[in-house]
């Protein structure tokens, strides 16, 4: 069944377009990796679909709802959870009072304060400590914990990866087995291809804000992926 | 002996002073609006209390009450229906409401009220008193006291310990994550502009019992309000007590030294502490965030 569906979106960033009539579909409890170069307009997407960019042209339909246009804290409601490019989390309040701004206003679901300090144990000892002097690693734990704790149907993980050891990345990439074991539906931008093709189910390349590749993650060749990627003609 | 009365009368003061210089300090931090017509909305507070005391006799803490509510409900109003439309990257266009806005509500208590400068009458608790150590103390300054002390408290609380008081610093952090996290924007702002237009009406209606007041006082204590903002920090509220209690102290031990002098020795001392930080002298208190 598919809980998202994005019909020929377009996107602006200001007055530049970022996207061009994107086609993209997200099936219930499926992982979705979004990969491309920078400035692809991965993250304009994601800001699109949780309502933070308004869509220009087309259509974003949640569940078979058509969710165009509604105003972000809705669209978060609806059952939509976005974990943002550099976690920007609530820098002057405590680890505890973030997990709790994601906790205030959530949907019914399996994710508690207690749920998400057994996925991240680590977050436990620093939960009195102000978000703003955390490492990266525990920031990113954080911000994954506020969005998992509205409950959401879908999330949206923008660059997990960036700027973060690799035994980190391993670590929290762990964790998105228990995640998913829950039912929630992915959709992950990364600019590491080979950690989004191992994670996913599908795979989504886009380039200059067009798909160039779709496909399921295990059937998609390398070669593949750099041509979609750089835009060479496939050989 | 004199001297030390004026320092109680200043700290009691001061205790409001640091009420105006909070109300001014949440507009900005949380939603960056700077708002000029702060001064009016303090005076409008005086004018509620001064009309409410006029049609029957209440006391205090009824008036202090209704006056809470009446002017969280404009405050509230203002943001939804006006400022959330005018805020932005640029803070001008709001900047330039409130400015019409201080106007209006400077004319409209004109017409309304007449220019004579008044005061509230409390009647028999007005001159009520205690001695204490020697010192004889109003019953009415240390209610006053009393209740801006509380007010700091029940803020510091809601801040911390509330979900909308955490909204409300989430909001100043990052207000785009906040709304992917359900929040309405919209109304969290609103909410902060009836906790900043509240307090700024409370503490001028507990001034007005104290001192005197005109529609034109709103400019004068606007200047207050900047003054504790700027000398206490954006962020903290010890910050704005300590400061507004000092700006307090200063001036009503001024106006003992010379009675003249009107707010002249706390605007001078102002400048004082402006030119020290100038010069690089760390502060006593660090500016951190709400």
């Amino acid at each position: 069944m598919t809980l998202l569906t994005l019909e020929k979106v377009d996107v602006f960033y200001r007055d530049l377009q970022a996207t061009f009539g994107v086609d993209l579909s997200v099936g219930q409890g499926e992982a979705v990796a979004i990969i491309g170069a920078n400035g692809a307009g991965k993250s304009t997407l994601l800001r699109a679909i949780i309502g933070l960019t308004p869509v220009r042209n087309g259509r974003v339909v949640l569940d078979g709802r058509d969710i165009t246009g509604l105003r972000c804290d809705k669209i978060a409601r609806a059952g939509v959870a976005l974990v943002p490019e550099g976690r920007r989390l609530f820098g002057s309040l405590t680890v505890e009072e973030n997990l709790l701004m994601g906790a205030a206003r959530a949907r019914p679901g399996p994710w508690t304060l207690a749920a998400v300090y057994e996925l991240f144990p680590a977050m436990r000892e620093v939960r009195y400590s102000l978000a703003g002097n955390l490492s990266g690693g525990q920031q990113q734990m954080v911000s994954i914990s506020r969005a998992l704790l509205t409950n959401p149907r879908l999330l949206l993980c923008d660059e997990l990866s960036l700027g973060l050891a690799p035994t980190i990345i391993n670590d929290i990439y762990t964790c998105f087995t228990r995640i998913r074991e829950t039912g929630v539906s992915l959709i992950l931008v990364e600019q590491d291809t080979v950690k989004a093709r191992d994670v996913s189910d599908r795979l989504y390349c886009l380039l200059k804000g067009q798909v160039t590749l779709e496909g399921a993650s295990s059937e998609i060749r390398m070669d593949a992926i750099k041509a979609a990627y750089f835009g060479e003609t496939a050989a | 002996m004199s001297l030390l009365i004026a320092i109680i009368n200043g700290v009691m003061v001061g205790g409001l002073y640091g009420l105006f210089g909070l109300g001014l300090a949440l507009a900005f931090g949380i939603m960056r609006v700077v708002n000029i017509a702060h001064g009016e909305f303090i005076v409008l507070g005086a004018y509620l209390g001064a009309a409410l005391l006029s049609v029957m006799p209440l006391n205090i803490f009824v008036v202090v009450c209704l006056v809470a509510i009446i002017a969280f409900g404009v405050g509230w109003l203002l943001q939804f229906s006006l400022l959330n439309r005018l805020i932005g990257p640029n803070p001008v266009p709001a900047m330039i409401a409130t400015m019409g806005l201080s106007i209006i509500i400077r004319n409209a208590l004109v017409s309304v009220f007449g220019t004579d400068i008044r005061a509230i009458d409390l009647g028999s608790l007005q001159d009520a008193g205690i001695t204490l150590f020697g010192v004889s103390i109003g019953i009415l300054p240390l209610i006053i006291f009393a209740i801006a002390i509380v007010l700091f408290l029940a803020v510091g609380a809601l801040m911390t310990r509330t979900t909308i008081g955490r909204a409300f610093r989430a909001a100043a952090d990052d207000f785009e994550i906040l709304e992917t996290l359900g929040f309405d924007r919209r109304k969290v702002y609103a909410s902060a502009m009836g906790l900043a237009i509240m307090l700024a009406a409370v503490a001028g209606l507990l001034l007005a019992v104290r001192s005197s007041f005109s529609p034109y006082s709103g400019v004068e204590r606007l200047l207050i309000s900047f003054e504790v903002v700027i000398i206490g920090g954006l962020g903290s509220l010890r910050g704005s007590l300590i400061a507004g209690i000092f700006l307090g102290v200063v001036q009503v031990v001024g106006l003992k030294l010379n009675p003249n002098s009107g707010p002249l020795f706390s605007h001078l001392a102002f400048l004082l502490i402006l030119l020290v930080r100038h010069f690089d002298v760390t502060f006593l208190f660090a500016r951190k965030k709400i």
